[in-house]
């Protein structure tokens, strides 16, 4: 008993000694610290100093990842992702896309070729994933299921209920504001056998790339084509082209299994969508409907871009 | 190639009212049914120069706000077909569509723009000549983002945020077409107070007055971080809305918020003259001596600026140090001390008798 | 005015009295109008950092908690006031008194009594402070004996004495700022903000540590030290921290007998 309180008694001032030195370190910025701030305002200074343009953006780019603004009305806070130099609100802040094995190197906006539809495109890749418009099924071979998954977890998923959402703000007098595109998951292929869904790309091929990415550094040059050969295996060249889902007649995606309400897939594969991809065929780029092969000008670019890199 | 140019002007025509038929839902400032696409989330792309661009529209939050009234051909002039090319900068000073109700005449920002031109924040100087650092001076969207109405509403003496469901309907038994009364009510009851919380008010001008590298091209102390250890940035940052941000000293009196002048300008609110009037304007100090003019509100804390306040800080500081850390090491002894209660280089001879020594 | 025996016995133990009601009146009210300011100035000073809102909240947010600070601080001044006439009342009728009976009143003695006062540091304390510094630093293995109130016992009483007239007299500049700048030059607020938020600092750091340490961490008394409620003393506290003390008052209550040893480093203490 005596034993046991004066170990109780020595670790308790062994507590104490460590309390002390921690109270020591606490209060040295109190005391020697500007208020934190000039000292923060020198060393940014110093860094600041002798950064390129460039170097400044990435440094601005980490800082604004997670940056915020706050605008409060009163009544309500609007909490949105920052963008520097931008006018009009976002409201609230998206997932990104952890599961997917495409986007772990090509990111979450990865077309960038074509100027006319790039930002087209990187709309769809927020709820369509990669394989669904560049892995299609072989010709003669059967097609694909097509189902939402995760973007967290990877996870087959219902379908999101914001489609209904935005089928019931057609009917609703009131106006109301459902999210487009933002569904917290994404149409991928996958293959139906004995009744049991499994993915296109599973977890194997995400370890290919996981491994691909930690071991790059190590790899020489032919080695990393071949992996990135295998990695790419069974991507097309020409990608599912836009009326493919965007006409009346019949569509590459069962919309309606995957949840699209019968007045919003009427309006993806009727006169507005379909008219305007139309009109944008014959007027704009003849070369619409195929985007993965570029005129001449955007060939160039891409040299260019290559070379800079 | 002209021919050819109208021919295609005219399909396009054709196109966008086809769209506006078919859309049934079209917000009230878009008739080109710009949402179609911008109301997704994802549209977006990286810039040749590696910026993130994103083309969302939240149409929620573009609700929110006096602009709501336009329509996005309104400030977007240069586009007249979708799919469109990149736009062009939007200049706030144009014309658009919606008029003026008390003068009949087209809207336009320019006042704005031109009050701007004569302040500090102006890019030519008095003899019209460029200032420096061309780069550095403001412009709208430096310092705005989509404006948001901040209405109040007022019953039985209680004023609180938001609209007043109360006056609204009074307003609606006259002005009943449209949302002309919810409209206007949002407009004027955000007027009666600040339209940005003055948080928001002292991160837009620290955007620039706090960038080291700005205040050292245009020779600027630290005001934003100074304001901050004032009394009354410290009860804005605990969210009261009571005591003045930046703009409250700072614009010209009688002026609207865009005439801020340098404190050498004889007209300034800050000039060494003025400075009393400032401080005693009828919401603030009205009882306070001319004096507390003389009280200095941006402190950096320099030698040679402010040789009071570096040497009293100095000395707290060394007090403080002197006092804690002394008291700290012989309370760290002390405890170290209990763990070797019996050691010591010399033994006291009293000490050594005592009973209690030989038990132990 | 109440009698208090120097030792009471309850149980078998023995007490030795420290502070009267009065006193210990005082410093509740010290106490709590101190803890008052600090948790409605604080947030203040430090208004950026996260905790801070939510504590101002707490406290009344900015419509309430400035008239908590300024009604603590005045109740803080004015028992500054009291406690310093309280202090010359007793110092004039106790010891100058007892001098004046006895005739032997004349500066050289009236001064002797001031310095003898048990609050007022003198020779003694300055050799009780070079021996801690031998004890703890293992050039003898006996504590310093300290009587009545030891020397961290009197700093920590003037520790106020230096604190609230600075303090103080800037807070009241900074309360009645309007009124008092018809009078003196403005810069004047400047030294009295930094005199009020630094004085402030240093001594809210010395509390919560120092003085907390004494009476809270320390193993003894931990969780907390009774005394302030009590007003009496252990026996094992008195060796410990008063020996010279305790050996006196022990020979004056005819108990030399019983006179227990002083001990070390509070393993054998009873904890």
């Amino acid at each position: 008993m005596k034993f046991l309180k004066r170990l109780v008694f020595k670790l308790y001032v062994l507590f104490l000694m460590g309390f002390t030195v921690w109270y020591g370190m606490f209060m040295y910025p109190l005391i020697f610290g500007f208020e934190g701030k000039e000292e923060a305002a020198e060393s940014l200074r110093e860094l600041s100093h002798s950064k390129s343009a460039d170097e400044e953006m990435f440094d601005r780019l980490i800082e604004e990842q997670s940056r915020t603004s706050r605008t409060d009305l009163g009544f309500k806070v609007i909490e949105q992702p920052y963008i520097e130099g931008r006018f009009h609100h976002i409201g609230f802040s998206v997932q990104k896309d952890q599961a997917s094995i495409c986007v772990r190197c090509h990111g979450n906006v990865p077309h960038n070729k074509s100027k006319e539809l790039r930002s087209f495109m990187n709309m769809h890749a927020f709820y369509l994933a990669c394989e669904t418009c560049h892995m299609p099924a072989e010709k003669g071979e059967p097609g694909y299921e097509y189902r939402w998954y995760d973007k967290d977890t990877g996870k087959l998923v219902p379908n999101p209920r914001v489609l209904h959402d935005i089928e019931d703000s057609y009917r609703s007098a009131v106006r109301s504001y459902p999210t487009y595109g933002n569904y917290g998951a994404k149409i991928a292929p996958g293959i139906e056998e004995n009744g049991k869904f499994r993915w296109l790309h599973g977890k194997k091929d995400m370890a290919f790339v996981e491994r691909y990415i930690s071991e790059q550094e190590r790899l020489d040059q032919e080695q990393k084509s071949q992996m990135k050969r295998v990695i790419h295996r069974g991507v097309s060249k020409e990608p599912v082209a836009c009326k493919r889902c965007h006409n009346e007649e019949g569509q590459f995606l069962p919309f309606a299994r995957l949840g699209y309400p019968p007045r919003r897939t009427d309006e993806l594969t009727n006169s507005s969508v379909v008219g305007m991809i139309q009109k944008y065929k014959e007027f704009y780029i003849p070369s619409f409907l195929t985007p993965g092969i570029e005129d001449d000008d955007e060939d160039k670019e891409e040299q260019e871009q290559q070379a800079e890199e | 190639m002209n021919a050819c140019y109208s021919y295609k002007s005219f399909a396009l025509l054709a196109v966008i009212v086809s769209l506006i038929a078919f859309s049934d839902q079209v917000p009230a400032g878009d008739e080109l049914n710009c949402v179609m696409c911008h109301k997704h989330r994802g549209l977006s792309r990286i810039d040749e120069n590696g910026e993130f661009r994103l083309f969302y529209i939240n149409q929620e939050l573009f609700d929110s706000g006096p602009h709501r009234r336009n329509k996005c051909k309104d400030c977007h002039t240069d586009i007249d077909r979708i799919p469109h090319k990149p736009a062009k900068k939007v200049d706030c000073a144009q014309q658009c569509h919606i008029v003026e109700p008390s003068g009949q005449k087209k809207f336009t920002h320019k006042p704005i723009a031109d009050t701007l031109a004569r302040s500090a924040h102006g890019k030519l100087d008095a003899d019209g000549k460029p200032k420096p650092y061309q780069d550095d001076f403001p412009e709208c969207k430096d310092c705005h983002d989509q404006p948001f109405y901040r209405p109040i509403s007022v019953y039985k003496g209680k004023v609180k945020s938001g609209v007043s469901e109360r006056a609204v309907t009074r307003c609606k038994a006259c002005h009943t077409s449209g949302d002309f009364a919810e409209d206007f009510y949002e407009h004027v009851t955000s007027r009666l107070r600040k339209t940005r919380f003055p948080l928001e008010t002292i991160e837009v001008c620290a955007k620039c007055h706090q960038d080291p590298d700005f205040r050292e091209r245009h020779e600027l102390d630290d005001v934003v971080t100074t304001y901050k250890q004032t009394f009354h940035g410290k009860l804005i940052a605990l969210g009261s809305e009571k005591t003045p941000d930046c703009l409250d000293c700072h614009v010209v009196a009688g002026e609207n918020t865009h005439l801020i002048e340098s404190q050498t300008v004889p007209s300034s609110a800050v000039y060494k003259d003025n400075v009393p009037t400032t401080c005693r304007t009828e919401d603030c100090h009205t009882k306070a001596g001319a004096n507390l003019a003389g009280f200095q509100t941006h402190v950096t804390y320099d030698r040679k600026k402010y040789p009071l306040q570096f040497y009293m800080l100095m000395g707290f500081k060394a007090l403080m140090a002197l006092v804690l850390y002394f008291f700290l090491t012989l309370i760290f002894l002390e405890l170290l001390r209990r763990l070797f209660p019996n050691f010591t280089f010399i033994k006291e001879k009293s000490v050594d008798s005592s009973p209690q020594q030989k038990k132990s | 005015m109440p009698r208090y025996d120097p030792i009471v016995e309850k149980d078998g133990k023995r007490y030795f009295f420290r502070f009267s009601v009065h006193q210990r009146v005082q410093h509740v009210i010290l106490f709590s109008s101190v803890l008052l300011l600090a948790i409605t100035g604080f947030p203040l000073r430090h208004a950026e950092e996260p905790w801070a809102r939510p504590l101002y909240d707490f406290m009344g947010g900015p419509d309430l908690a400035p008239l908590i600070h300024r009604a603590a601080g005045t109740v803080l001044l004015g028992l500054f006031v009291y406690h310093t006439i309280y202090w010359i009342v007793l110092f004039i009728r106790d010891d100058l008194g007892k001098l004046k009976a006895q005739g032997k009143l004349n500066l050289r003695t009236g001064t002797r009594a001031f310095f003898s006062q048990e609050m007022v540091p003198n020779m003694k304390d300055f050799h009780d402070v070079v021996h801690a510094w031998k004890y703890l630093l293992y050039f003898t293995n006996r504590p310093p004996r300290h009587e009545k109130m030891s020397w961290r016992e009197k700093f920590d009483y003037f520790a106020p004495y230096w604190g609230i007239p600075i303090l103080g007299p800037a807070g009241v500049l900074l309360w009645w700022r309007d009124e008092i700048t018809h009078y003196v030059p403005g810069i004047v607020l400047n030294a009295a903000y930094i005199m009020h938020t630094d004085e402030a600092l240093l001594a809210v750091l010395f509390l919560f540590f120092v003085h907390w340490y004494n009476v809270h961490y320390a193993p003894e008394k931990f969780p907390a030290a009774t005394v302030w409620l009590t007003g009496y003393l252990t026996e094992d506290e008195m060796i410990h921290e008063h020996y010279a003390d305790y050996v006196k008052v022990m020979i004056e209550q005819g108990l030399e007998e019983e006179i227990r040893p002083q001990h070390f480093g509070g393993q054998e203490y009873n904890w």
